[in-house]
């Protein structure tokens, strides 16, 4: 598990001033206290795919957002992703919910394909990616945003499990 | 019904416009770029349809001081309903939508857009939360209506119904990521 609170203060320290996305499981708890937080306005939007233009938009007029959505909704965004925030070559960061991760492992109920698609689909789009497994890890956000700004295009750090 | 020629329309919203950030897709895109293509005039059209709505917000967010008027088709209206949810959560003051009406998808050959026999656009962005609306069909409705494009207080929504017309795939030049680049540079100059 990932404390939330660990997780904003990362957020934080890299100047973040919007989290565009879609609330799940996995991110209920970081979008809780990103609604009491002054300092970063959290826009909910109705599709995963607007997150990425809104925040194509809002970095190309000078702020630093950030993307926080679901594994699921990264699949479904594939062309909105593509169309801006990949070929305007924005160092976006997205902070991705790993779904269906524990039912990767030997032995275990399978829950649906969205685990099986995700890694291979990130690969596929060459897309640089960092696995947070634990709070400890939090500094892989930090992490993206560099690489993020040397390569100029999006990075992904992805994490299992849900937020606390 | 009287219908608008909206290479007339573009003609009048260039000549009153002045440091506004323009953002256009699809049929739009290329005759606004032969009437201006500077560096805040956005054409997004590496396909990504719909997402117009969505990236206009995120510039008017970040740009307060000025405003974003988008340019969008009907078909890419529909293609991302949701944003006119997204915006009206929300809605900037310095944000002003177009909706240009003509019930195709124009770039491919005028397919008909689903639902082009009886969608109706106000209704749609009312229902979602907007409360200034305009449907403008004839000339002198567009000319006593231009002048709210660029001013007033909250998101204002404006459905063209336009002629259909001709034009092909748009392609700008340079490419996007040149033309993104160009855009934050005039914005804030890195």
């Amino acid at each position: 598990m990932i404390e939330a609170r660990a997780l904003l203060e990362e957020i934080r320290k890299n100047n973040v001033t919007h989290v565009v996305g879609v609330p799940d499981n996995g991110s209920r708890r970081l979008y809780e206290l990103l609604r009491e937080d002054f300092r970063i306005q959290a826009i909910p939007v109705t599709h995963e795919g607007e997150a990425f233009s809104l925040a194509s938009g809002l970095f190309l007029g000078g702020k630093n957002p950030l993307i926080l959505i679901q594994n699921t909704g990264f699949l479904e965004s594939g062309d909105a992703f593509r169309g801006t925030a990949f070929n305007m070559g924005l160092p976006l960061v997205m902070l991705i919910g790993y779904r269906g991760y524990e039912s990767m492992c030997a032995g275990a109920e399978p829950v649906d394909t969205a685990a099986t698609f995700f890694e291979p689909t990130l690969k596929a789009w060459n897309i640089p990616y960092y696995m947070m497994h634990t709070t400890s890890e939090r500094h892989l956000i930090s992490t993206a945003f560099s690489k993020a700004a040397e390569a100029s295009l999006p990075v992904a750090v992805i994490y299992p499990g849900e937020c606390v | 019904m009287i219908m608008l020629d909206k290479y007339v329309c573009l003609e009048k919203l260039a000549a009153r416009r002045s440091n506004e950030i323009v953002v256009t897709t699809m049929g739009v895109a290329a005759p606004w770029a032969r009437l201006s293509d500077g560096p805040l005039d956005f054409a997004l059209v590496e396909s990504a349809m719909g997402q117009g709505p969505p990236f206009a917000l995120g510039l008017a967010l970040a740009q307060p001081g000025r405003r974003i008027l988008l340019l969008n088709g009907d078909g890419s209206t529909l293609m991302c309903l949701g944003a006119l949810i997204t915006i009206a959560q929300n809605p900037p003051d310095n944000l002003t939508i177009v909706i240009t009406e003509n019930g195709t998808y124009e770039v491919i050959g005028n397919c008909p857009i689903p639902g082009a026999e009886c969608v109706n656009f106000e209704t749609l962005a009312r229902g979602a939360g907007f409360s200034q609306v305009y449907t403008i069909e004839s000339d002198d409705d567009f000319d006593v209506l231009l002048p709210l494009h660029f001013e007033g207080e909250g998101t204002r929504i404006f459905i063209w119904k336009i002629l259909r017309a001709g034009e092909p795939v748009p392609k700008p030049q340079p490419y996007i990521r040149e033309r993104a680049r160009r855009l934050r540079r005039a914005l804030v100059g890195k």
